[in-house]
């Protein structure tokens, strides 16, 4: 096999991934950017597809536009549409085997450093009736609105917690559907007090946040402070959801119950960081509930407990596109100084101008984590009844039943009830699996490394059996 | 349903060439660019395939290929998640009634 060898190998294209590339490749590092859609910007910049095209740009579709040209002036190789399944260590000498699927790639690549921004995903949220045809989440809903213009549906439920929910709403109601009701889950906004001074100097934001806001007073939608969805029904798909409002403790209370008719419910109840390859490969991870879970450690320019590996954006820890470009950065910076491209004072100096600008993007996103609730924090928005794990379908009372025979982790759970090796491979159900543990053996914290998160195996993506056994026989796999 | 109008957080695209798929023998209106799933969703599709276990049905949930609650067959080929994969004409897509293994 010729082998196709780069410095650097940058898994993800948006925000992160387009920054780490462009900075390490400016310092004459040679570099490849994988992603998995045709073109790049990831799901925060959501670029039309090739295909389409616009007029008028948003202020934020600029911007992205704006880092798209910077990537296209830089020399980068680019595999988009293209699946990673696997990264390995090289034997017996450093560097990594980057396993791809797709159209236009190679099988393997090699590359000596990798850096990982892979992002974030919404939070699973488990309740009654989540199952149906109609209950999406709430980036699915600004996929097929923004890159696609199509309206999910007509008469829409948003529901979760975040400043997310807003623009969801404004963009559904600026698309034509009737936005019914919007529940926000958290209500104790007074943790954001102390922060307001540092929210009056983010500008950008405050303007963002107003345009949707006017846009969901002028169409009138209910913005319901501590109420959330608690359940999802109708024959084969949504046609009506239950809301009530939450207490003190997050539980839903039942006299406040009311039926609302949709078509359409949005769950957004938070993000999940994407790690599943950094922990493939080995990264130390640790768990950090306000930065959405599952976290890799990282040291100050974005490197792994693994020297040549570097996580960058949301997979990092919930922080925004913001954050993320700077994280993607400074890791840029990390790899050309690592490689010698760039000199160890100047180096410093770029570490320098980035700090600064990272404290203020890390405030922000620590003030969110504060103000608004985790979806840890909504298991009993769940039943027994409900299902927990989607693709093997197993149910709460399923986990519940496993814990009383002795589970006492996530990873027994799996081993006596299936959850988890499905098509997902966990992605859904292993934070509700995780509070299910906690929640009925009476743990306040699970030990990842000891059994709290579920081992993850390579192929991270589907692929047939042929294009296994192929790169099988390339990776020299024994067993 | 699509959306044609133009507004300030939206404002009016022009879709690709205009093609036609058929889902489960129907034939459906697309435009390149767009995914299966979103041209499915366009056009009334709800349920992409029923569960083994529990015949439930599922439709689209992530929308970002993580969920893989969307897993139709395309041109043959079972088990390709509709939110990543773009329309072609002529496309042939059917929703799964999966069995238990």
């Amino acid at each position: 096999m010729k082998e196709v060898r780069y410095e650097l190998a940058v898994v993800g294209g948006g925000p992160a991934g387009m920054e780490a590339a462009i900075t390490a490749a400016e310092a004459g590092v040679s570099t490849v950017l994988i992603d998995r859609y045709p073109q790049p910007g990831g799901q925060y910049y959501k670029e039309l597809p090739a295909e389409f095209s616009a007029r008028h740009r948003t202020k934020v579709e600029a911007e992205g536009d704006m880092l798209i040209r910077l990537l296209g002036g830089v020399e980068i190789t680019r595999y988009f549409g293209t699946l990673v399944w696997g990264i390995f260590p090289k034997e017996g000498e450093k560097g990594w085997l980057i396993a791809l699927t797709g159209n236009e790639s190679p099988r393997l690549i090699t590359a000596d450093s990798v850096i990982l921004a892979t992002g974030a995903y919404d939070l699973p949220m488990p309740f009654p009736g989540w199952t149906l045809p109609g209950v999406i989440s709430a980036g699915a809903a600004l996929i097929l609105v923004k890159t696609q213009r199509i309206l999910p549906g007509k008469r829409v439920l948003v529901t979760g917690s975040g400043p997310l929910l807003l623009s969801v709403a404004a963009h559904l109601i600026e698309g034509g559907a009737e936005v019914v009701e919007i529940c926000e889950a958290s209500r104790p906004f007074w943790k954001a007090i102390p922060y307001i001074p540092f929210i009056l100097g983010q500008t950008n934001r405050i303007e963002e946040g107003f345009k949707y806001l006017s846009t969901i007073l002028r169409a009138k939608a209910p913005y319901r402070i501590g109420w959330s969805v608690v359940e999802a029904r109708g024959n084969g798909k949504v046609e009506e959801a239950v809301i009530a409002r939450l207490d003190n403790r997050l539980n839903p209370v039942p006299s406040s119950r009311r039926t609302v008719k949709v078509d359409t419910i949005i769950s957004g109840y938070g993000l999940v960081p994407n790690n599943y390859l950094s922990r493939m490969m080995g990264c130390k991870h640790s768990y950090v509930g306000e930065k959405g879970g599952i976290i890799p450690e990282r040291d100050e320019t974005m490197q792994t407990s693994l020297p040549s590996v570097y996580v960058v954006g949301d997979a990092g820890g919930i922080g925004g596109a913001e954050l993320a470009r700077l994280e993607g950065r400074v890791a840029g910076v990390a790899v050309a100084s690592r490689l010698g491209r760039l000199g160890h004072s100047t180096a410093q100096w770029e570490y320098g101008k980035l700090r600064s600008l990272l404290r203020r993007q890390q405030r922000f996103a620590e003030m969110l984590g504060k103000v608004f609730v985790r979806g840890s924090d909504l298991f009993n928005l769940s039943t027994d009844e409900t299902t927990i794990c989607r693709c093997e379908e197993i149910t709460r009372r399923e986990i519940r039943a496993a814990i009383e025979m002795g589970a006492r982790s996530v990873t027994e759970v799996k081993m006596l009830t299936r959850t988890g090796m499905g098509n997902c491979q966990g992605r859904m159900c292993e934070h509700s699996v995780r509070n299910a543990v906690m929640a009925f053996t009476g743990q306040s914290y699970l030990d990842i490394d000891k059994g709290g998160a579920y081992s993850i195996r390579p192929p991270l993506e589907p692929m047939t059996v042929e294009e296994l056994a192929k790169a099988a026989q390339e990776l020299n796999f024994s067993e | 349903m699509r959306i044609e109008k133009s507004t300030s957080l939206l404002p009016e695209v022009k879709r690709g060439r205009k093609v036609q798929i058929t889902v489960d023998g129907k034939p459906i209106e697309a435009f390149e660019g767009e995914t299966v799933a979103a041209a499915m969703m366009a056009s009334g599709f709800r349920v992409f395939r029923t569960t083994a276990k529990d015949k439930m049905p599922r439709g689209m949930y992530c929308g970002m290929g993580i969920c893989f609650e969307c897993l139709v067959t395309i041109n043959g080929v079972k088990n390709v998640r509709a939110c990543l994969t773009p329309v072609t004409d002529g496309m042939t897509v059917v929703t799964q009634e999966e069995v238990a293994a």
